[in-house]
């Protein structure tokens, strides 16, 4: 689908992209969201992949850090311009269309500013379909593309460029990221625009603005369809062990032990690192990544955050299914439970 | 070998019985643990679980013990492949949910403390050779009973700690409790006075098999086990009971073997108590002092407080261990020493050797007890009693009543028949009346003094026809009734009192009438 994004569009899009976003404080957010409407502008060009010329340079644009870091250490402005320019410096190729990472929250209004800053179309779609904890954890990867070269601007205009094997990008990118406050705007998988449209999850930038008209279901974010699991209030929220030791994702697992008001009454069990991984009913498995389980509160309909579990909560457990690229063999094996930690 | 043990013992050992008496002693479980165990299975990561028997005890290591999430998992799997319980290493897993899971599916969740490995090789052990586990409790038991102290306080002790989730007390021959956990008397009928509630009580165990326990299913699984305890002489000395709610079917049957191991220190324990206090009055008489005292307060009816059991069910005990009567009807005796009373300690060994074990306790000069036996059964102890006593003695007996808490009111009645009778004969109280009484007068010793008041009469009495006049006189209240007894006229009557008077008596004074018809009753008798 092609067309524009401009303020009123602007809007919409930011309020899909939060239908399911997990880790999205309120304060980076709104921060976010005042920066993408100060550069709106005219507008911002909504392309398809296909629609571009096939040799044209694309570039995934993410936020890489920690969202809370984002809401302490205001960005300058110029970050994804910054970080775009410095991939296109190393390539000797100008940019011409800038494609999200993911498009939870944030992630969905970076690559937009950025593709305003620099005045080239947005794609239409992205790379997870939903979101994931690792910049390697994308359909780019699975469509054998690299994420490197990979640019990363800081608040305080710092500039780095990686490269390095594809499997070690995470490992280096993260202490950068730290000690450059916190966060950073990453301008990565650089790509021709044929080999985008063979590895994007498309139109989700569209459906996202569907989704956020008022009124929309919440479903018309979920592009391959999403179920409710059951509805459950918060006993206790407990440190995990046994999985995901050698594993070094951003933040420690966590486990939140629920049970259904009525009904069934089962006891449920959301096995949690960086997002929830597992859910349990009686010790049967229900869902696992690479779906999305979400905890949406019944009180505001808005998505818990996993470290803002707390007991006496009452949430509906909603399962956003995965794009079906992500259940395939080389799948499961990026973003599926074992990829968590879990011998599944 | 198959004479000594039932066939029971071979029936696969419980996860409630591993937990309680077995290889899991001491760990925590969760869930009623009545599933048999066949097998045991170590499962290190869930894809083993495809592959788990029915009945098996599922030990969890490693991934598969990695978690809350884990052992949840392992828990549903265990559910499905019908596994008899999960074994969960306790390190830092929070064993809230564990338990919630444990009531929703049915599945026994035991956390160990021990390193898994080692759990499983003895649970192993102990379902493949479930007679072998019980053995060794069973010989456990044994040796804890004989190293303990012959007390029947202790002998239960040992019993209600070894054999957990099973309450075992000890009864008196009249059904109520002396000793151990109350509640396992808890379902049964509440005890009846007398002997015969013994018998009720095993006929309440219900269709008790020759094993001597049964299985009730209407009651939540409830079984109870009865044993009879012997005294020496092979009475009755009380009776042990077991009751829990275990479903195992070989348990009631260990229990009952264990059981059977007690009752030989219960019966020596009874049988020194016995001994001891034969040879001692002074220890016999404070005990049966105790029991009387006791029972004018809070003897059987009132329930003792926990605290105050100790002391109170005490003295019931040792009445218990001495064999003596407490309850049922109770007829007490009095043992009067005429001449100066001699030695107790023989004085009661030769009671007991006439009337069997009763208490003997020193009163009014004299020895006194009760007994179990009917009154005319107790006169006709007695009386063969009196002369084996190196002294002279008569004796009384009370009349008969109902337990020990009134048996102080028969011990009056004994004294006073005691009183009554004459040098070795016997009285009972329930029989006395005024002849009695006045037969009772020491005759011999008021002769003199009658003698004396009646000097001026029998001076002139040369014949005696004055004294048995006025001696008719008195006793029929009047001249007339009188003179039909003597068979003469009134007017003789009247002639030979007007010479009674003449020497100085007044017969219109009613104390000198009383003085003169004691000294007439002493003289004439």
């Amino acid at each position: 689908m092609s067309g524009s994004i401009g303020a009123e569009e602007l809007e919409l899009f930011s309020a899909g992209a939060r239908l399911f976003a997990t880790g999205a404080a309120e304060s980076s957010y709104n921060l976010t969201l005042d920066w993408a409407r100060s550069v709106a502008g005219q507008g911002v060009e909504l392309v398809a992949a296909g629609d571009l010329a096939p040799g044209t340079l694309c570039v995934a644009v993410t936020l890489a850090g920690s969202t809370t870091a984002l809401s302490e250490q205001v960005p300058a402005g110029d970050e994804p311009v910054r970080a775009v320019r410095a991939l296109e410096r190393r390539l000797g190729e100008r940019a011409g269309a800038v494609v999200a990472l993911n498009l939870a929250a944030e992630n969905a209004l970076v690559p937009f500013i950025a593709a305003a800053g620099l005045g080239v179309p947005l794609v239409d779609g992205d790379g997870t379909g939903r979101v994931f904890p690792l910049v390697e954890q994308t359909t780019y990867t699975l469509g054998g593309l690299s994420p490197v070269p990979l640019a990363l601007a800081g608040a305080s205009g710092e500039l780095v460029l990686l490269e390095t094997a594809a499997g070690r990008v995470e490992e280096l990118l993260r202490p950068v990221v730290l000690s450059v406050g916190g966060w950073g705007v990453a301008a990565c998988y650089p790509m021709a625009a044929r080999d985008l449209a063979r590895a994007l999850v498309p139109g989700t930038v569209s459906m996202l603005m569907r989704a956020g008209v008022p009124g929309a279901p919440r479903s018309a974010a979920a592009p391959y369809g999403v179920r409710t699991l059951c509805r459950g209030q918060i006993l206790a929220v407990e440190g995990s062990t046994g999985h995901g030791a050698d594993l070094a994702l951003p933040s420690l697992p966590s486990s939140i032990v629920l049970r259904e008001p009525d009904g069934l009454r089962r006891l449920l069990r959301l096995e949690a690192h960086n997002e929830i991984v597992l859910a349990l009913a009686d010790g049967a498995v229900v869902a696992t990544v690479p779906d999305q389980i979400c905890m949406i509160s019944t009180g505001d309909g808005m998505v818990v955050d996993v470290d803002k579990a707390e007991p006496g909560l009452e949430v509906d457990i909603m399962v956003v299914k995965a794009a079906p690229v992500w259940h395939t063999e080389r799948g499961l094996a990026l973003g599926g439970p074992r990829a968590f930690g879990f011998p599944l | 070998m198959s004479g000594v043990r039932s066939p029971a013992w071979e029936a696969p050992v419980t996860v409630a019985e591993l937990v309680n008496a077995g290889p899991l002693a001491g760990a925590r479980m969760y869930g009623t643990g009545e599933n048999p165990v066949r097998g045991v299975r170590i499962v290190d990561e869930p894809a083993v679980f495809g592959t788990v028997a029915p009945h098996t005890a599922v030990v969890l290591t490693g991934t598969a013990a990695g978690g809350g999430w884990a052992v949840e998992m392992a828990m549903r799997r265990a559910w499905e492949q019908a596994a008899a319980c999960v074994i969960a290493p306790s390190g830092g897993l929070s064993e809230g949910s564990g338990e919630v899971l444990a009531e929703r599916l049915g599945v026994t969740l035991i956390f160990v403390d021990e390193d898994p490995l080692i759990v499983a090789v003895r649970v192993a052990s102990a379902a493949s050779r479930p007679d072998a586990a019980r053995t060794q409790l069973v010989a456990r038991c044994a040796t804890r009973l004989a190293e303990t102290d012959l007390s029947a306080r202790r002998v239960l002790g040992v019993l209600n700690t070894e054999l957990p989730g099973t309450s075992v007390a000890f009864l008196d021959p009249y059904g109520r409790h002396l000793a151990g956990r109350r509640d396992a008397t808890g379902d049964r009928p509440s005890a009846v006075d007398g002997p015969s509630a013994v018998d009720g009580a095993s006929a309440g165990a219900g269709s008790s098999t020759d094993e001597g326990w049964s299985l009730s299913s209407g009651k939540g699984g409830r079984w109870s086990a009865v044993v009879e305890v012997p005294d020496q002489e092979g009475g009755v000395l009380g009776t042990l009971v077991a009751a829990g709610s275990s479903r195992s079917p070989g348990w009631p049957s260990v229990v009952r073997t264990v059981l059977g191991l007690a009752v030989a220190p219960l019966t020596a324990w009874a049988a020194r108590e016995r001994l001891r206090a034969c040879l001692d009055f002074a220890l016999r008489s404070s005990v049966a002092e105790r029991v009387l005292a006791e029972a004018s307060t809070s003897f059987s009816d009132v329930e003792p407080a926990p605290g105050e059991e100790e002391t109170a069910g005490g003295v019931r005990v040792a009445a218990v261990a001495l064999g003596w009567p407490v309850d049922g009807p109770l007829t007490a005796y009095q043992i009067r020493p005429v001449t100066d009373p001699g030695d107790a300690s023989t004085a009661q060994a030769l009671i007991i050797a006439a009337l069997g074990h009763v208490p003997v306790l020193a009163r009014a000069g004299g020895w006194a007890g009760w007994s179990s036996l009917e009154p005319a059964e107790l006169v006709e102890r007695l009386e063969r009693c009196l002369p084996t006593m190196p002294w002279r003695c008569a004796a009384g007996v009370g009349a008969p009543v109902e337990g020990v808490r009134a048996v102080g009111e028969s011990l009056l009645g004994a004294e006073a028949a005691a009183y009554v009778a004459g040098a070795g004969t016997v009285a009972r109280a329930d029989r006395m009346g005024p002849a009695e009484l006045l037969g009772a007068l020491p005759t011999g010793v008021l002769r003199a003094p009658a003698a004396v008041v009646l000097r001026p009469l029998l001076a002139i009495d040369r014949d005696g026809t004055l004294l048995e006049t006025l001696a008719a006189v008195l006793d029929e209240g009047g001249s007339l009734k009188a003179a039909e007894r003597l068979g003469v006229h009134r007017n003789t009557i009247t002639t030979r009192l007007d010479r009674v008077k003449a020497t100085g008596f007044d017969l219109d004074d009613a104390a000198t009438r009383l003085a003169l018809q004691l000294a007439c009753h002493v003289m004439l008798r």
